[in-house]
Order: C-alpha cells, then structure tokens, then sequence
C-alpha cells in the first residue's frame, strides 16, 4: 500500500513537472537583423622631416615629394562595408620657415579623386600646430575608397634661408577612424 | 508553440554540452552505466539494446547565457541582446553540446568459479561541439577599437571545437572477489569530421604616440584545424554526403584509440566506493586534413614618406598581409578527447531480508532499498576542466521501479534538481534520466539540460 502510494505521489509529480514545463517563443530569424557598427581608428600617415633635408650642397629645397601606396581604401571588405571616414592631420612644425602641404590621393589610373592641404606659419619659439579633420560619406566617400595612392608634397614658403646646420622639423601624425556598417 | 518546444528538443538532440551523466552514473539497473564505469556493479545474463532506441543521450549547456537571452521573440532588437550577452559573459562562459546515439550494444555474462565476469559492447555515434565566448574578438566586431585606447585584445579567446565520430568499444569487467569489481574497455574511434581552434594566443592594442597618432601592434598566432570536410569547399566536388559520413564511420575516416578503466569497491556490505575514467585517448587526423594559420607580429604605423628618391612605394597593408599571412597548410594533427572522471561513495540503508537472501550477495540493489551516496565529476577542457559535484538519493520503489534523484552543483547551474526512474516489465528495461528539472519551466531559459532515454532487453539470473 505505502509502496502504491509513493508510486502515485510520484507519477503525479512528474505529471505536474511535463505538464507545468513551457518554452517561451524564440525567433531564430532574428539573425538576419544582426548589424555590426565598429568603429576602428589606425594610423594613416607619419613623417618627421628635418630642417637640413631642405638643403642640399647649400641649396635649399623649396619642394619635396613622395607618393607612396595607399590601397587599403579599395580592399574589397572596405568598399562595400565602410560607411565613414575621418582623417586626421596633424602637423607640428619647429622650423623658422612657413610650409604648405598639399596631398592629393590619386586612383589607379593616377588621377586625383581628391586633395586637401594644409599651411602651417614659421616657428617662433611657441608650440606650432595646425590641425585639420576631414569627413568622407557618401559621394566623398565613394571617391576615397577609389584611392591607391596620395602624392605627400610639402612646399617651403619664402622667409629666412636654411642652412645644413639649421634646426628643428616639420612632422606630421595622420590618423584614420573608420565606421562600419556589416549587415 | 508545439512546434517550437521540438525545434528546441531536436536542437538539444543534435548539440548537447556538458557530458556529465550524474543520473546514469553507477545506476546500475541501466546496462548503459557501464559506459560511464566500465567496472560498475552490473547484474545480467546477458543483454542488449534496441538497435538506436537503447541509448539516446542529449547534453547541452551554456554558461553566462541561454537560448532566451538571445532569440526571445520580445521585440526587443537582437543587436541589443547580443551586446547585453557579449557585454554580460566572460571569456571563461562556454556553450557545449554532447550527443549520443547507440547504434546498438550487448553484454553477456561468463560465469566463473572466482566471481562472474561480464563482456559489453557496442557502437555508438557522437557529436561534440564546444567554443568560448570570444569575448574580445566579439568587442572589436561590435565596437571596434576607438573607444578601447589602451585595451589590449586577447585573441586567445577564440577557443572552439567541434567533432562527429562513431565509436567502437569492447568492454570487459572482473568480479576479483565479492568486494571487488574491476573493468575496462577498449574503443575505436572512428572520426567522421573534426574542427578544432584550441591553442591561439596573440593580441591586438592601440595606444595613444607620440610617433604617429597611435602606437598600433598584432601579435597573432592562430590555427584552424579541419578533417574531414575540406573537400566539400571545392566547387567541383559533387558531395556525396551520406556516403562520406558512411563510410568514415565505419572505420574510413581518421582513426584513434582510447581506453575506459573504472572499479567498484565495498568496503563494508552497507558502503560502496567507485571510480572511473572515461575517453582516455586521441585520434590522430591524417586524411583531409586542412588547417588555416594566421601567425605573425606586426607593428602597423601608417605609410611613412621618406621624400627621398621621389617614390618610396612603400605600402603598409600589403607589409602587414606579408608579416601576418593567412595561410594554408595539409599537415597531420592530433587531437585528444575530452577525457572524463567519475568517482563516488554511496551508503546504503533500509535492509531488505528476503527469503531467498544470499547473504554472501553485496549487490545494494537487491538487499537495500534505499541509498544516498555523492559523486564527482571532471572533464577536461582546452582550458580549467569543468567539475561537477553531485549528491543523490536511489530508491527501489518495486522490484521493477528504481529512481534516483540528483542534486548537482557546476558551473552552469547550482539549482541542477535531476530524476532517473529505470523500469522492468519483463526482460524490458525501460530508463529516462533527466536533469535540470526546474529549468522546464521555461526551456529556452535553461542554462543546461541533459535527457537521456533508451529500451533494452536484459535477462537476469533465474536464481537470485
């Protein structure tokens, strides 16, 4: 009798347990309605030129110029995932003449899609920066990720004339913050 | 509704985690106890199980989240649970699946003149998965670096594996005298696919410079092995897929060993002791193998003009894809299997005299009632191996009905309330174990659950 008993108490509760036991609802199609917004930040660019790079066997060089690659706008994952981007240029300069900057970011082809510059006054013993941020969306943007190249050329305006024991340097910090949009 | 709660239910049944089995563990009137202690307390003729009814395992688990913190239909958008999630667990919270599905599994018993001994065995498919939350990995994804200045990014946290294999096992089990049973059990392994990404380390952090904006570096040692599924990435292959799985389960795919070893002993009549390791062994991958590597440091600063010969070309994302590549290799691997240990004391109490007692007979099933005991388990893990402690209550409630219930603290759960209840009518042995029992008031919220059910056919001895 008691064993019966123990038995009926039991199967009840496990009635009650199965019974009682529910699943709220799940809608695993969520997933498709997943939407990623990183937003990375790297550098973009750095240079440190000294005054004396100006000079030459007591020539000054008015004009400098380089034009490495910059691909990484045009990598397939950028292209169709990049949303906005910032540049940021930062030039520091500690030399007693007055300089411009001029990049030009070139597309395969070598044509310029875009170009900005910067000027940045003589050093008179104060700190001396100039800082500049650009904001590439949509049409800007689709021009920028079109860019393999940006020609860097730095121009020296006229003022005092440097020497090859002149001091200081005319430095620049460029950095990139990237928004994504992965759906 | 209904048809979601068995969407779920075949969900646990084609994952399952934890691969604790705290109910089935030395509950002997189940045959399949012997897989979990090759030397446990068995009494039977002989047996088998109903070709894939006799033993149907389900383990999942999840610590940190469950099914409901992610796919609730609440309305609530799921990128705002997936962050509540990403932003709620830690690198140590894991998901982990074990299924189980015997093809089919006998025993018989020799009689001898020192103590019975019993033969058992079998085959049976598994399924493993088991992955860390990729904590860091899954910051940069959804918030990138900007607001991390200083964070350093552990890619160590990409920790995950996952594997299909078919087991071929023998078992073979000693009475040494009549406080002493030893057994063990030898198994084949027969892989069917195997993914495994369980050694990376490396990191990624940006700071603040004065040398550029910031100072940006990858440390990255990552590898991805596959076998077994390679081939279905090539297009021209037309896949055959049953015929592959087919095959590699029966001994045509990467093979390995292993060994089960478990005892029982009893001190006194009333008190009996247990012990076991289980999965003790390796498969060595050798066919369609496939690993990825994305190994190498690299210090990213932008592109550097030099102005000096007018082009210096030089190009910082091709020189980080050179110092970190993703490459490809086809060298054999090895992985171990997560090897499992039980072990447990149990009081018996409530002395049934029978008529026909054979005194000289230690089996607590058929002279004790009733039973409390305490057990502990430990598997190993890629990383700290998870343990679980349990304390249970059997009870022969008819000759044809025992349960036993379970209370099991781990790191998933510590409310983990589990019931077992094997039945004979007849030579049928009927089982169902299930734990987690109060999580089935809403499944989707449970953190772990395990279910397993199976038919078998024993026959015991006449005599008692």
């Amino acid at each position: 009798m008691k064993l019966r008993a123990i038995h009926r108490i039991l199967s009840i509760l496990i009635l009650i347990l199965f019974s009682f036991s529910c699943a709220s609802d799940l809608d695993y199609n969520q997933v498709n309605d997943i939407k990623l917004e990183p937003i990375f930040i790297s550098n973009l660019a750095y240079f440190d030129v000294q005054a004396n790079q100006f000079v030459t066997e007591g020539v000054e060089q008015n004009v400098i110029f380089d034009a490495p690659t910059v691909d990484v706008f045009s990598e397939k994952f950028f292209t169709e995932k990049l949303n906005r981007v910032d540049l940021f240029f930062e030039i520091n300069n500690t030399i007693n003449r007055s300089y411009r900057m001029d990049l030009v970011f070139l597309d395969r082809n070598n044509q310029p899609v875009h170009s900005t510059n910067l000027i940045v006054p003589a050093y008179s013993g104060v700190e001396n920066i100039v800082t500049k941020t650009e904001i590439f969306q949509n049409a800007t943007l689709d021009l920028l990720k079109r860019t393999t190249k940006i020609t860097f050329t730095l121009t020296m305006l006229a003022g005092p004339p440097l020497s090859e024991s002149s001091v200081g340097s005319i430095k620049l910090r460029s950095g990139v913050t990237a928004y994504f949009v992965v759906e | 509704m209904r048809k979601k709660i068995l969407i779920f239910v075949l969900f646990l049944t084609v994952g399952s985690f934890s691969q604790n089995k705290q109910i089935l563990y030395n509950f002997t009137s189940v045959p399949q106890s012997l897989l979990t202690n090759p030397g446990s307390d068995v009494k039977y003729n002989w047996y088998f199980g109903i070709p894939l009814l006799s033993g149907i395992s389900t383990n999942v688990g999840s610590s940190g989240f469950s099914a409901y913190d992610l796919f609730a239909d609440n309305g609530v958008d799921f990128n705002v649970k997936l962050r509540n999630v990403v932003f709620s667990t830690t690198r140590k919270d894991r998901i982990a699946l074990n299924e189980q599905i015997e093809l089919f599994n006998g025993g018989f018993k020799i009689a001898g003149e020192q103590g019975d001994s019993y033969v058992s065995f079998g085959v049976y498919q598994e399924f493993d998965f088991m992955s860390y939350v990729p904590k860091d990995i899954a910051i940069l994804a959804l918030d990138g670096n900007r607001d991390y200045l200083g964070k350093v990014f552990n890619l160590g946290d990409l920790n995950v594996k996952a594997e299909m294999l078919s087991v071929f096992h023998l078992g073979f089990h000693k009475k040494i005298n009549e406080k002493f049973i030893l057994g063990a059990r030898g198994k084949i392994y027969s892989s069917i696919y195997n993914v495994n990404s369980t050694n990376n380390s490396g990191y990624i952090y940006t700071i603040p410079s004065t040398q550029g904006v910031y100072e940006q570096m990858i440390y990255s040692n990552l590898q991805f092995n596959t076998s077994g599924i390679a081939k279905y990435d090539d297009e021209d292959y037309d896949p055959n897929v049953v015929k592959d799985i087919t095959k590699r389960a029966f001994l045509g795919g990467n093979l390995g060993l292993g060994f089960d070893a478990g005892l029982t002993y009893y001190p006194k009549k009333n008190i009996q002791l247990t012990a076991s390791v289980i999965d003790f062994g390796f498969i060595k991958h050798t066919n369609e193998v496939e690993s990825l590597t994305f190994k190498g440091t690299y210090k990213y600063e932008g592109v550097i003009p030099k102005f000096s010969s007018g082009n210096s070309a030089e190009d910082g994302y091709q020189e980080f894809k050179d110092a970190v590549p993703l490459d490809t290799l086809y060298a054999d691997y090895t992985t171990w299997r997560p090897t499992k240990f039980n072990t447990s004391i149990q009081f018996s109490f409530e002395e049934e005299r029978a008529e026909d007692c054979n005194c000289l007979n230690y089996d607590p099933e058929t002279i004790y009632k009733s039973a409390v005991g305490a057990q502990l388990f430990v598997m190993s893990t890629p990383r700290t191996p998870l343990v679980a402690f349990t304390t249970y209550y059997r009870r022969k409630i008819f000759n044809s009905l025992q349960m036993k219930a379970t209370y099991t603290i781990d790191s998933y759960s510590y409310k983990n309330i589990g019931l077992g209840l094997s039945s004979m009518f007849g030579p049928v042995n009927f089982y169902v174990l299930a734990d987690n029992l109060l999580e089935y008031r809403d499944v989707t919220k449970a953190n772990s659950l395990s279910f397993q059910l199976g038919l078998n056919v024993i026959f015991k001895d006449s005599k008692k």
